[in-house]
């Protein structure tokens, strides 16, 4: 892929794991990237804006023009595509925060940045039955949009999961496309690659590091239309993806929860300041105006009938439930299971079940 | 004079005959011993001498010379003393009779005394498979002994009660034969009627030990999960004579053994975490001694808190699984020690234990449980066709009224189903022990049971080789239920078993 001299400069640029401010202070005083990287030898005023070491080591690759040469074949043969903020490919809405990423390095399909895109995102304890439905919001909302997710455990990874059997998964990672975080997600990301997008604002060698996270946030909320937080406690990350969505004017909604559920304390939170109250698809097609409608659900024989309509009452342990159906437990076993594969009832441990 | 007494030497659960060839010869008062003795062979010499003296007999002030042929094994122990001792009194001429077939075994205390020694069933068995039927053992072994039938055995408390034997003064009756009780109550110390509840948990008990598979207990602390664990032994099937003599075989040997003499209840062993892959397995520097799997042979082996166990402990135990024998192999030799044991392991949900708990709150991450579980590996997890969840016992349960199962009760329907078993195999086999092939014979699935098969894969996401253990496990219960063909509930029951899999 081809980019033009004023993204080469960006690229180069970006290359340096310098801080968002000294960049973007750098391009102010610059003007346009070209002109930074034309005149970075003889203007002096750079080295007080990116320090003076920085600014030694960044004058001595310009010398020739090795050192981005290699810099983007090292892009290539890893196939990361660098979409900056001035490829056509760029989405707009990401343009349009305070704080856009110079550089999206992206591995996948890219042209998923020119669809339509809708942010799920979850917190890593996200009970069950939630990731039960976590996956197939996103596997439905994926008909009309490409569903931007993190890669963590819980509810970022359910998204990723529903949204994937559509191909349509937009990762935002929150270090380089060279590292995999957490571990056990690395068929997941593999999985993403192939059939969605990876993206980073990060060198692929930086390695994941806590702060990097929230800032990452800012990206999810600002690639989508709109923002669904399915779980997350009080002090939960989803909360600054949603509070950045909400600043940048777009919509939020998120799962209520109830009375005591530590996992959705964060999600109620957002509910009574200014997010919308959704326990069903139509709640976010509504505000798109797409049709989107929950499935029909199949009918069930009355035995299986009797124990799904007990548990929309809670989540209950398998005696409850027996005694409920007027079953003895280890009659009732097989048919819980056989809800479990139908995705009616989801297990959450402790022989305890819920409806999906 | 020479000379000749025969006893018997243990290597791993087998006898081999040891003659004590004693010769006294002028010379300076001396005491050799020799034959590869071990210290406590070496020190027979104070104890046969004081034995001896206080029984009133003469410890010669010759050259005496002791030799244990043959000469390449190794002797341990204490149990040549007895035989020992008479070698002298005969070659001193001190006792005439004829010793000629009769074995001796036998500690000897200083004041001629008669102790026990371990082995003593395994050593008898060997001495009758090798044409030996007469027998001289301390009275304290009787009870072992006792179960032999087709010998005489005779047991005495003291080395003058044996030459008084022998020489006709004062002859002991030889030991009558007990009969093996095969059937009838055993007082179980523990019993399912006391676990309140779980019966989920019970359920999955009954099958695993109807089909003889390996059961995994997972739950929080203190939900009785090694309450239930206990409970197992009084579940399964009486042991047979047969079984029952190589159970106390092995406890022989160990050293373990009670006082009944026979071990007719089906062994609990439940090492702790801290043990050792030779405690496992079995071994010891010089004699090979059996490990806490072979001591669970034809019982159960608990393992609490499986994630605790030393990796290579754990990864040992793949090899006996598979095959119920261990072989140890040592700078002594190799010996093989039985190890068909039905495992039951038990482990919390997550570090905290508080997974899955309806009021309290775990508090790990996905990658804390994961890293928790993997302390497992997946080898020894396939080997574990039953996982299972034990769950908080709330206050009602403890505190109703209402009367449990009877262990006594769910055994009549474990023999039932293990006599199903029994037709299709002949012999102990159970369908845990089902290959590829035989569960292709013997669990034919119609085209629904595939279907549901198929179906719980894709929507479960199990792994590919719990396949023939989910076949195996509802084989087992379609033999409970008394059907011929699987059915599809007896496959979803199965699946319902496969709980650890689709945790989390």
């Amino acid at each position: 892929m081809g980019y033009g001299k004023e993204e080469k400069a960006l690229i180069w640029l970006d290359s340096f794991s310098l801080d968002y401010a000294k960049k973007a202070a750098a391009l102010s005083h610059a003007r346009d990237p070209y002109a930074l990287v034309a005149r970075f030898s003889e203007d002096k005023a750079l080295s007080g804006i990116l320090g003076e070491e920085k600014y030694a080591e960044m004058r001595l690759t310009l010398s020739d023009g090795g050192y981005l040469r290699g810099l983007l074949a090292s892009y290539e043969k890893k196939g990361i595509v660098c979409v900056t903020c001035l490829s056509a490919l760029y989405p707009e809405e990401l343009r349009a925060i305070p704080d856009p990423p110079f550089v999206l390095y992206c591995r996948g399909r890219t042209e998923l940045l020119r669809e339509r895109r809708f942010a799920i995102v979850g917190s890593r304890r996200t009970l069950p039955q939630v990731m039960r439905r976590t996956e197939e919001f996103s596997e439905r909302l994926g008909e009309y949009f490409a569903i931007v997710t993190g890669l963590a455990d819980g509810g970022d990874s359910a998204a990723a999961e529903g949204a994937l059997k559509k191909g349509r998964v937009i990762s935002v990672l929150a270090y380089g496309l060279d590292h995999v975080y957490p571990e056990c997600n690395r068929d997941l990301l593999r999985r993403v690659e192939k059939s969605g997008l990876a993206v980073s604002e990060y060198i692929p060698s930086q390695p994941p590091k806590k702060y990097l996270f929230p800032a990452r946030n800012r990206i999810i909320a600002g690639l989508s239309e709109g923002v669904l937080v399915v779980s997350g406690g009080l002090k939960s990350g989803t909360r600054i993806t949603a509070e950045c969505a909400y600043s940048y004017g777009r919509d939020v909604f998120a799962f209520p929860y109830g009375i005591g559920v530590k996992s959705g304390e964060g999600c109620n939170r957002l509910i009574k300041e200014y997010a919308k109250l959704t326990d069903d698809l139509v709640d976010i097609s509504a505000v798109f105006g797409i049709n989107l409608t929950e499935k029909e659900e199949e009918s069930l024989p009355p035995a299986e009938k009797k124990i799904v309509d007990f548990l929309s009452e809670g989540a209950a342990h398998v005696s409850e439930i027996a005694r409920a159906a007027g079953m003895k437990e280890s009659e009732l076993a097989p048919l819980l299971v056989l809800l479990q594969m139908k995705k009616r009832v989801v297990s959450c441990g402790g022989n305890r079940w819920a409806k999906a | 004079m020479l000379s000749k007494v025969m006893s018997f030497a243990l290597v791993g659960l087998d006898g081999v005959p040891v003659v004590a060839e004693t010769d006294i010869n002028n010379g300076i008062p001396s005491y050799e011993l020799v034959g590869l003795p071990d210290a406590a062979v070496k020190e027979s010499r104070e104890r046969v001498r004081s034995a001896l003296k206080n029984s009133g007999r003469k410890f010669p002030l010759s050259k005496i010379t002791v030799n244990l042929a043959p000469a390449d094994i190794k002797k341990e122990g204490s149990a040549f003393d007895l035989a020992i001792a008479v070698g002298i009194l005969k070659a001193t001429e001190q006792l005439t009779a004829d010793c000629g077939g009769i074995v001796f075994l036998g500690e000897l205390a200083l004041d001629g005394a008669l102790r026990p020694v371990t082995g003593i069933l395994p050593l008898l068995i060997s001495a009758k498979a090798a044409g030996y039927t007469k027998f001289i053992i301390p009275s304290a072994n009787q009870e072992e002994a006792s179960y032999l039938s087709g010998v005489e055995t005779y047991a005495a408390d003291s080395l003058s009660a044996v030459v008084d034997h022998l020489s006709g003064l004062n002859p002991i009756p030889p030991l009558p034969v007990k009969a093996y009780r095969s059937g009838g109550e055993r007082e179980y110390k523990f019993d399912l009627a006391y676990v309140k509840g779980q019966a989920t948990a019970k359920r999955a008990l009954e099958v695993a030990v109807s089909g003889g598979h390996n059961i995994l207990l997972v739950g929080p602390p203190g939900t009785g999960k090694t309450m239930l664990a206990r409970c197992i032994p009084a579940i399964m099937p009486d042991m047979t004579f047969e079984e029952a003599l190589e159970v106390t075989k092995i406890h022989s040997v160990a050293g373990v053994l009670g006082a009944e003499g026979i071990v007719d209840m089906r062994p609990f062993r439940s090492p702790h975490h801290t043990a050792t892959t030779v405690a496992m397995c079995g071994g010891g520097s010089r004699t090979v001694k059996p490990g806490e799997i072979s001591l669970a042979h034809h019982g159960v082996l608990f393992l609490d808190e499986m994630p605790e166990y030393h990796r290579s402990t754990l990864e040992a135990l793949r090899q006996p699984l598979e095959d119920g024998v261990i072989t140890v192999t040592r700078a002594g030799g190799a010996v093989t020690f039985p190890a068909n044991f039905m495992l039951c392991a038990s482990m919390n949900p997550c570090p905290c234990g508080n997974y899955g708990s309806a009021d309290k709150v775990c508090t790990c991450t996905p990658a804390a449980i994961r890293k928790y579980r993997s302390r497992v590996s997946g080898p020894l997890l396939d080997r574990i066709d039953i996982q299972v969840e034990v769950d908080s016992v709330r206050y009602d349960d403890l505190a109703g009224g209402e009367l449990e199962e009877r262990s006594a009760e769910v055994k009549k329907r474990v023999e039932a189903a293990r006599e199903v078993q029994r037709g299709r195999f002949g012999g102990a086999r159970s369908n845990a022990d089902m290959g590829e092939k035989e569960i292709k014979e013997y669990c034919p699935l119609d085209g629904e049971c595939e279907d549901i098969l198929r179906m719980s894969f894709e929507s479960l996401r199990l792994s590919a080789r719990a396949r023939s253990r989910i076949i195996k496990v509802a084989r087992t219960i379609a033999d409970m239920a008394g059907s011929e063909r699987i059915r599809p509930e007896h496959i979803l029951e199965a699946v319902s078993y496969r709980k650890y899999d689709n945790m989390a």
